[in-house]
């Protein structure tokens, strides 16, 4: 089972489409934007070069824990393999799971890259403290995006998963605020941000750099998320794979 | 105990019924050919034992366990009908992944060089050919040494080497005792490579025996002869014959009896027979035959 782990995180990294989504993307357009606003002051009295950080590492993890399922997971259904290795001992449930895990560990490279962009290229500095709540955070928070690319795939066929997982993750991306922030938002808007869970994510990521730490409400928001989107994606996946 | 047991196994999809009361046991180490045309339900047949598709009705046993319990135990590999690989990894690294998830798997060179894939260890699964990615995907049936192998028509995409290749790899691992069971719409494929064919026509069970047994079973022989412009009637009721058809001045009798038949179009009719040929029925008109749509 981990040599099955193994090969699914290789698989995702020799990929193109993970490449461009989930490294070049979000740190290129980091680099932009912090170049040019930078030095300006951002919701809660940070740098924008701090919270667009966030935006953008928030960004990229959503993008590699969306990427490494929703499509990979519906083209093997569809292609057989799925079928292939539901003859073999291993059981359905090490699937998901697998599956799950390697998004996750696919996500930590995406969030790796842009912290370093914003350390090594814009200057960024933050006390140990906030680092060590922030990764850990922006990291285990994707596990609601790595359900629901799972749960697309589940339900989708590839060529219909691809622009479905693309929409949603731009669609949420755009919503929750990881584009432009939530405070320039009309009131409408905002109680849409507000709604999603990719602003809720986001938000931990905001509130440590600027001081805040974790906060209870977003972190409960989360987890509720994870339970919410988890069970839609182990309901997605048992249909998809139990045929009677 | 049996390596397969089919137990009036039967699987509907709505209003159309694939397989109706499939009945059959297998022993162990035998290789048995699932022979039918394209509709007749080999694929769903063999879904059902592999545990991908639950039967509608009556039950299926794979070493006297229900399919999924088998698979569970390492006792099934697979070669699925239009499976393909995941690109990404390499040849070694796939094979690799699959021996690993059973328990007594074969050596991993022993796999390779068993599926002929020792040159392509290293290449990306997507950049195989379709008959390359064929033989990986029998080295993937293989890999964990499974006492009972499946394959769903495994030459389709292959070209006349692979398939020699193939059949060579599938005999060496039949003879340690294992159980095969493939598909095919090839009846030279049943009759050359597997003990025992199982036919199936629109659903069910149409012949079941060694090929030469279901040749003789479904009409033993065929008697040609030149007929010109004499009077074709009766020709149909001389003793033993099935059937019997005059196309261009050529007559061609099926029959159960050749002796008799023969007999009895000299003795007792007054045709001028000439350039008669006997041949024995192939399993091709037998499969006609056995398989014909009322």
């Amino acid at each position: 089972m981990l040599y099955y782990a193994r090969i699914e995180t290789l698989r995702t990294l020799r990929n193109k489409r993970y490449a461009i989504f989930v490294v070049v993307f979000p740190v290129a357009l980091y680099l932009i934007n912090s170049g040019i606003y930078g030095e300006q002051t951002a919701a809660g009295g940070v740098r924008q070069s701090v919270y667009l950080m966030v935006s953008m590492a928030c960004y990229g993890a959503l993008a590699a824990a969306m990427m490494s399922t929703a499509l990979p997971w519906a083209q093997e259904r569809a292609s057989g393999w799925s079928d292939q290795l539901r003859v073999t001992p291993l059981p359905g449930w090490a699937v998901i799971a697998v599956k799950a895990g390697a998004a996750l560990l696919l996500v930590l490279p995406a969030l790796a890259l842009v912290f370093a962009a914003a350390v090594v290229v814009a200057g960024v500095s933050l006390p140990a403290g906030q680092w060590a709540l922030l990764v850990p955070a922006l990291w285990l928070g994707t596990i609601p995006f790595a359900a629901l690319g799972l749960a697309i795939g589940s339900l989708l066929p590839p060529d219909a998963a691809q622009p479905a997982a693309v929409a949603v993750m731009f669609g949420l991306s755009l919503a929750g605020g990881l584009w432009f922030p939530v405070e320039i938002m009309s009131g409408p808007l905002r109680a849409v941000a507000a709604a999603t869970p990719v602003y809720r994510y986001a938000e931990l990521g905001w509130s440590v750099v600027a001081g805040g730490g974790l906060p209870a409400a977003g972190l409960l928001s989360v987890l509720a998320w994870a339970v919410a989107l988890g069970a839609a994606a182990v309901q997605a996946f048992r249909r998809a794979t139990v045929r009677s | 105990m049996k390596a397969i047991v089919f137990d009036q196994a039967g699987k509907r999809f709505g209003d159309v019924t694939a397989v109706g009361g499939l009945s059959f046991a297998i022993e162990p180490g035998s290789t048995v050919a699932l022979l039918g045309r394209n509709g007749a339900g080999k694929s769903t047949t063999i879904r059902m034992l592999l545990g991908l598709l639950e039967p509608s009705s009556g039950a299926v046993y794979v070493h006297g366990r229900p399919p999924r319990a088998a698979a569970a135990a390492g006792e099934l590999g697979a070669m699925l009908q239009e499976g393909r690989l995941i690109p990404e990894p390499t040849v070694r690294e796939l094979v690799a992944l699959v021996r690993g998830l059973y328990p007594r798997p074969l050596d991993l060179d022993e796999i390779l060089a068993l599926a002929g894939l020792t040159g392509l260890a290293r290449r990306r699964a997507g950049t195989l050919s379709g008959g390359q990615a064929q033989r990986v995907r029998f080295a993937l049936a293989v890999a964990g040494a499974p006492r009972v192998l499946v394959l769903d028509e495994p030459t389709a995409a292959m070209d006349v080497e692979s398939r020699l290749r193939f059949w060579d790899g599938m005999r060496d691992y039949a003879a340690d005792g294992r159980t095969v069971l493939f598909a095919t719409h090839h009846l030279e494929e049943a009759d050359e490579h597997a003990d025992r064919v199982i036919v199936l026509a629109g659903g069910g069970l149409a012949a079941d025996g060694t090929a030469a047994r279901i040749k003789a079973a479904a009409g033993g022989h065929v008697i040609r002869f030149t007929l010109g412009g004499q009077p074709a009637s009766g020709l149909d009721r001389l003793p033993g014959v099935t059937s019997a058809e005059v196309a261009g001045g050529t007559a061609v009798l099926r029959t159960d009896d050749a002796d008799a038949t023969l007999a009895a179009l000299y003795r007792r009719t007054t045709l001028d027979v000439r350039d008669l040929e006997l041949s024995a029925a192939g399993l091709e008109a037998a499969f006609l035959a056995l398989t014909r749509e009322p």
